[in-house]
């Protein structure tokens, strides 16, 4: 197999310039440090087996045995998968060219409000999936924020249009910074000056030099953005469940649902499977195709801001490359800049406003005017059963974060060798594998002893988000240059010391980051908890999806919003540190 | 072809004649800022058909960024780019690269990692709305004619560093135009790489009869290619002039050490009256510093010293000789011949009086 997404990944990383901080050393170091390597291995081998090759080989093994003859039986499996292959393909299509056109658009140094909106195009990826999703049909859908505004509903916003723009919303951000690292890691500047000095207009230069030095970047943000909307359930659940429209995920759900039928629970294995076998037709061939390009030498030179017609140094007052008469500049650039922030206004802050509207609202059809705010949703949700929830989650993400940077440092320590190359390989496998399967695989594995805990859903987690933490880390480390820590060995720093005093500081970030990308995607992760909880084990996603599907609209929307600021609020706490420390 | 003038402001007489040949680029009190730095301050220069400048400085003194300026990478924040005698850049605006008559040779070759060396050649060509057959014919020809024929079908990856700068230099041959900009083209090159470049760059220069300007921080490299050197120091223009003049009659301290080696010595009561005249110092008032080159100085004479380090160099043999008036570095052809510690006699043969306030 292939190591797909970690490929894939790859695109968001600068090209090392150097080895690894170890490969190259010499093959055997001292005894004890072969058998601290040798135990190490054999430990993460073994919860690669138990997070990973077993669930999924139990699973195959599973579907593959079944003699029931109802695998596929009563379920419009070639509907269902082609409503999601399609999805998946106009997602891809819309969030491709937008991400992109935003990284470049964002790349010009003299956009106004640059800064500000760097930030608040990534936004959506902090805000859950559900939520969000739910917070476009209280802006657009009937009896929404625009229907009372102007009486303009968007009556199909509850549908496959709706789940289309929101699920594009929610991928703009991952293509936006695919690219722009792209941008930042192969596009440097003086590549699209030289086409300037060789006669190439801006536009020229973007078709010529630009865009094809991003398209392994664009390409591999296609293809997350394939498999991340054939993974997706919250989005389509809130915005498509009340209707017709079914993906795998979401019959995969409701088969779960009905826990009492067997031939149901077969089913929801082999859509599990079927969505596996998806994603690999579409990861495996991108793969191979990407994986050379994407570790393509680059171009001599240093590194530096990136090379887009009308990009400058940092801190020039001008379009530099694409030097033209000033009010042109400016002209174009207020242009980006406006359409950026229309796109930001009607996609995320227009139903994040909607959303704090209806929360404030008593009840539905009375108008969202200051005259009727109300406390009361805020109160009735904020009781002891969602305040427990609460205190699931956050403890839940805490542990899984730690646990997983723990996990992911381990295996990017482990791969500079062919064993531990393996190892990453599989656990980036799971990353790609749809989450519905990994928690169907784990709940067939292990849920005769530990059904409906919290520690089938920890699992979970840590087998689902373990290359999220490996990816970062790993990195980092080929980016760390070997001589630095070579210099403190003979410095006279032992190995320890060494690691401590000279390697902990560069990576520090790399592990505060992946952190934090654990402990958030932990927390408003919905598709395996809503599949795996039971009675008393329920994370606060799960008590809001089920709040939606009970109809409460403000207590749902009040919910909402706390789980949006029990994300939220952790990352702006964290970010200046981070910053700090990348800045030092 | 060029000017014998030194001047601090000026890299070329101004044009007041009729008879003066027209510039072919002009800066006129050029001044670029990146936030609150002045990468380059208040620097005019002139260039004139056929001519080679070399801007000479250390890094960070404002060589590329003034080059950028003139390619039309950034606009200046004051003053003024004239090429062909027509204004391409002023505060705040300039047209843009593909709009200019220069070419680029960059630094970091900057060449397109996804284009092999005969597409990157082509390319200026097929901007100018040449079809691809015909770009890549004379692109070919281009790349026959540099001798790197055979890198055609390579990419930047499967290319060393001299063969890199080799396509970088063709590219620029492609654009065909009046006034080629080298970024520190050999900065990256080895020796022998180097010197093949510079040759290489001669011979183009000859047939083509193109101006270029070329930043480097090496002296030897600046005072062997260029008609005239431009120094630059903080941003500012420090001296512009000859090879032989800023070599010779450098304007303080520091513009004689960025241009070669350099003794510095105080005289004032040093020289006998028995003692051969020295050229340069005729008349000159000797309480002051005055510089020595390591050839003005020889060993023979009457002037006492003492060798404090000798270093062999192949071809000949540097000596630094403790003098009364300090430090003087004497060459001589050959390997070393006396050693550290022995006292010698010495003559100067030529100085140049360096003013008082020195930098």
């Amino acid at each position: 197999m292939p190591v797909a997404a970690g490929r894939l990944r790859s695109a968001a990383r600068t090209q090392p310039t150097s080895g690894p901080a170890t490969r190259g050393g010499p093959a055997k170091g001292p005894v004890s440090q072969r058998l601290v390597r040798a135990v190490a291995t054999l430990a993460v081998a073994a919860v690669v087996v138990i997070l990973v090759l077993y669930p999924l080989g139990r699973l195959a093994v599973v579907v593959g045995t079944d003699t029931s003859g109802q695998l596929f039986g009563g379920a419009p499996v070639a509907e269902v998968l082609r409503t999601t292959v399609a999805l998946a393909l106009a997602v891809t299509a819309a969030a491709v060219p937008l991400g992109t056109l935003a990284a470049l658009g964002l790349a010009r140094s003299d956009v106004p409000g640059r800064r500000v909106l760097r930030v608040a195009i990534v936004l959506p990826l902090l805000v859950p999936g559900f939520v969000l999703g739910y917070s476009w049909t209280q802006a657009y859908g009937r009896g929404g924020f625009t229907d009372f505004l102007f009486g303009l509903p968007w009556r199909s916003v509850q549908g496959p249009a709706g789940v289309w723009a929101a699920l594009v919303v929610s991928t703009v951000p991952v293509v936006y910074l695919l690219v722009a690292v792209g941008l930042a890691a192969r596009a440097e500047p003086e590549l699209a000056r030289a086409a300037r000095s060789s006669g190439a207009g801006p536009l020229a230069v973007l078709v010529h030099i630009t865009l094809p030095l991003l398209r392994p970047s664009i390409a591999a943000a296609a293809v997350l953005s394939v498999v991340s909307t054939l993974d997706s359930f919250a989005i389509p659940q809130a915005m498509g469940g009340s209707g017709d429209f079914t993906t795998v995920t979401m019959a995969i759900y409701r088969r779960l649902s009905l826990g009492s039928d067997p031939a149901a629970f077969v089913q929801a294995l082999a859509l599990a499977l079927l969505l596996v076998a998806v994603t690999l037709v579409v990861v495996v061939p991108a793969d191979l195709w990407l994986g050379p390009r994407l570790r393509a030498t680059r171009g001599a030179g240093p590194s530096g801001p990136v090379a887009v017609p009308g990009a400058s140094r940092p801190h020039a007052r001008s379009t530099g490359t694409g030097m033209h008469a000033r009010s042109t500049r400016t002209a174009m650039s207020r242009w980006i800049s406006a359409g950026l922030s229309l796109y930001l206004v009607l996609a995320l802050a227009l139903p994040m406003v909607a959303l704090l509207a209806a929360a404030l609202t008593p009840a539905v059809g009375v108008p969202p005017t200051p005259a009727h705010w109300t406390l009361d949703n805020f109160r009735s949700v904020l009781n002891a059963r969602s305040l427990a929830a609460f205190g699931r989650s956050a403890g839940l993400a805490l542990l899984a974060a730690g646990l997983l940077t723990v996990l992911g440092a381990a295996v990017a320590v482990l791969e500079r060798r062919r064993i531990g190359r393996a190892l990453a390989g599989l656990v980036t496998v799971a990353l790609v594998v749809p989450g519905s399967t990994v928690a169907v695989a784990l709940l067939i594995s292990y849920g005769r002893w530990l059904g409906g805990t919290l520690l089938l859903i920890l699992l979970a987690y840590l087998a689902k988000l373990w290359a999220l933490a490996h990816r970062p880390i790993s990195g980092a480390l080929d980016r760390f240059p070997p001589g630095e820590l070579q210099a403190a060995r003979a410095s006279g720093a032992g190995l320890a010391v060494a690691v401590r005093t000279v390697a902990a500081r560069p990576l520090a970030p790399a592990l505060l980051g992946a952190f934090c990308i654990c402990g958030v995607t932990a927390l408003h992760e919905v598709t395996m908890s809503v599949l795996l909880y039971g009675p008393g084990t329920e994370t606060l996603a799960v008590i809001v999806l089920n709040s939606a599907e009970i109809g409460q609209i403000g207590p749902t929307a009040a919910l909402s919003l706390l789980l949006t600021g029990a994300v939220l609020l952790p990352v702006l706490a964290l970010w200046p540190a981070i910053r700090r420390l990348r800045t030092r | 072809m060029t000017s014998t003038s030194s001047s601090h402001s000026e890299a070329a007489p101004l044009s007041g004649g009729s008879a003066a040949p027209p510039d072919l680029l002009q800066v006129r009190n050029l001044t670029v800022r990146f936030g609150s730095v002045s990468a380059v301050d208040d620097v005019s220069l002139r260039v004139q058909r056929g001519e080679v400048l070399a801007l000479l400085g250390p890094s960070g003194s404002g060589k590329s960024t003034l080059l950028g300026a003139v390619a039309g990478f950034w606009p200046p924040e004051a003053g003024e780019v004239l090429l062909h005698e027509v204004v391409v850049a002023g505060a705040g605006w300039g047209l843009p690269p593909e709009r200019r008559d220069v070419a680029v040779v960059f630094q970091n070759y900057a060449l397109w990692p996804h284009l092999t060396a005969l597409d990157t050649v082509a390319y200026p060509i097929r901007r100018t709305g040449r079809r691809r057959l015909a770009a890549r014919t004379e692109a070919a020809s281009i790349l026959e004619l540099l001798r790197i024929a055979h890198l055609a079908d390579r990419r930047p990856a499967e290319m060393s560093g001299g063969e890199q700068q080799r396509v970088g230099l063709a590219r620029a041959l492609a654009r065909r135009a009046s006034l080629y900009l080298f970024d520190e083209p050999t900065a990256h090159l080895d020796a022998h790489v180097r010197g093949l470049f510079l040759a290489e760059l001669v011979a183009r220069r000859q047939a083509t009869g193109a101006a270029a300007v070329y930043t480097t921080h090496d002296a030897e490299e600046a005072l062997g290619l260029a008609d005239r050197v431009a120094l630059l120091d903080n941003g500012r223009l420090v001296q512009c002039g000859t090879p032989e003049q800023v070599y010779s009659e450098p304007v303080h301290a520091w513009a004689a050490h960025i241009t070669g080696a350099a003794s510095i010595i105080q005289p004032a009561g040093l020289l006998p009256p028995s003692h051969p005249p020295v050229s340069g110092l005729g008349g000159t008032d000797l309480s002051g510093p005055v510089l020595v080159r390591p050839g003005w100085a020889r060993f023979g004479g009457t002037l006492p010293g003492r060798i404090r380090g000798v270093r062999f160099r192949g071809p000949d043999s540097d000596f630094l000789v403790e003098t009364p008036a300090g430090e003087v570095l004497i060459r001589e052809p050959g390997p070393p011949t006396r050693p550290v510690g022995a006292a010698v006699e010495w003559t100067l043969t030529r100085a140049w009086p360096l003013p008082l306030t020195q930098r």
